[in-house]
């Protein structure tokens, strides 16, 4: 339990902390090429563990679509808008807003069943969560 | 600030598109093979846009400091982290945690303007902020009927 609760905080002190550093390497060498570094390095990284531990299968590709198979594509604008949003206004700010802008896509996709996820209703208590949320911006922006 | 703004909405969503799409990626493949597999296409997307838009500059890298090839760890780290805390907690609770870490880091680093950031002055405002999106995300995530069920593989936030 313990070991769970600090692996989930690491995870995301780690993704902040990603965030930060490519807004750091964006400002010495440029954005994009900034992007195309982390994710060369860390395909490299992430390749030797798959060679490695061999969980799975690299050769299941054919069986995914081809539309989920580029998402990974997406990294590109991702980092890009990102790095560029924290050089503007900064990093909670940054942050603040990409997670409710995240919770609520992934939300309405899960609502509508969307990609082949299973539906799931909206409960009151969502609402209320969105909604405190956004609260929680504005306030910073008070 | 519209811009920054409008680029961190943008960001989000297309991280919820990105963490569906490898979820569907990794019931074929496994979260290494997945991976691997999202980060190699970043890393292809990154260098086309680059060189569209930088043309020779992208191969300009004399303001490489060492620990910029190094970088690209972190994102492996935060995987790993993130597939051990969903194994043991759950998604609901682990995912609960993970964003509240991101939150409270950012305001971590605004404040104390580590790795060249422009430093940020407290305000209890920020913290306040920061406090009720918390609380906002934990009625959300817990509230009710299960809701949305973020996973794993957010290699590239």
């Amino acid at each position: 339990m313990f070991r769970g609760i600090l692996f989930a905080f690491l995870g995301g002190a780690c993704i902040t902390l990603q965030g930060v550093a490519n807004s750091r390497i964006s400002h010495d060498i440029g954005t994009w090429q900034a992007a195309t570094i982390t994710q060369l390095t860390g395909f490299i990284m992430a390749l030797l563990i798959y060679l490695l531990v061999r969980d799975g299968d690299l050769g299941g590709f054919r069986k995914v679509k081809p539309l989920y198979l580029a998402g990974g594509a997406f990294g590109s604008v991702i980092i890009f808008s990102e790095v560029t949003a924290i050089q503007t206004i900064g990093v909670t700010f940054t942050i603040s807003a990409l997670l409710i802008a995240q919770l609520l896509v992934t939300f309405l996709i899960d609502r509508f069943g969307w990609f082949g996820t299973s539906k799931s209703k909206m409960g009151a208590a969502q609402f209320i969560g969105l909604a405190l949320m956004i609260g929680g911006v504005l306030i910073m922006k008070l | 600030m519209a811009l920054g703004l409008l680029l961190a909405v943008f960001a989000g969503v297309m991280v919820a598109l990105q963490t569906i799409f490898n979820n569907r990626t990794d019931v074929h493949m496994g979260s290494w093979a997945t991976t691997t597999w999202v980060l190699f296409m970043g890393f292809v997307a990154s260098l086309a846009c680059s060189l569209i838009f930088e043309g020779s500059r992208t191969f300009n890298l004399q303001q490489m400091q060492p620990w910029y090839w190094f970088s690209g760890l972190i994102g492996v780290g935060v995987v790993i982290c993130l597939v051990l805390g969903i194994k043991i907690l759950g998604p609901t609770f682990s995912v609960s945690i993970t964003l509240t870490a991101q939150l409270g880091f950012a305001l971590l680093f605004d404040t104390m303007g580590w790795l060249g950031l422009e430093k940020v002055a407290f305000d209890w405002k920020q913290l306040l902020g920061v406090t009720v999106i918390v609380a906002g995300i934990f009625i959300f995530k817990f509230g009710g009927k299960k809701g949305a069920k973020a996973k794993t593989v957010a290699a590239n936030q």
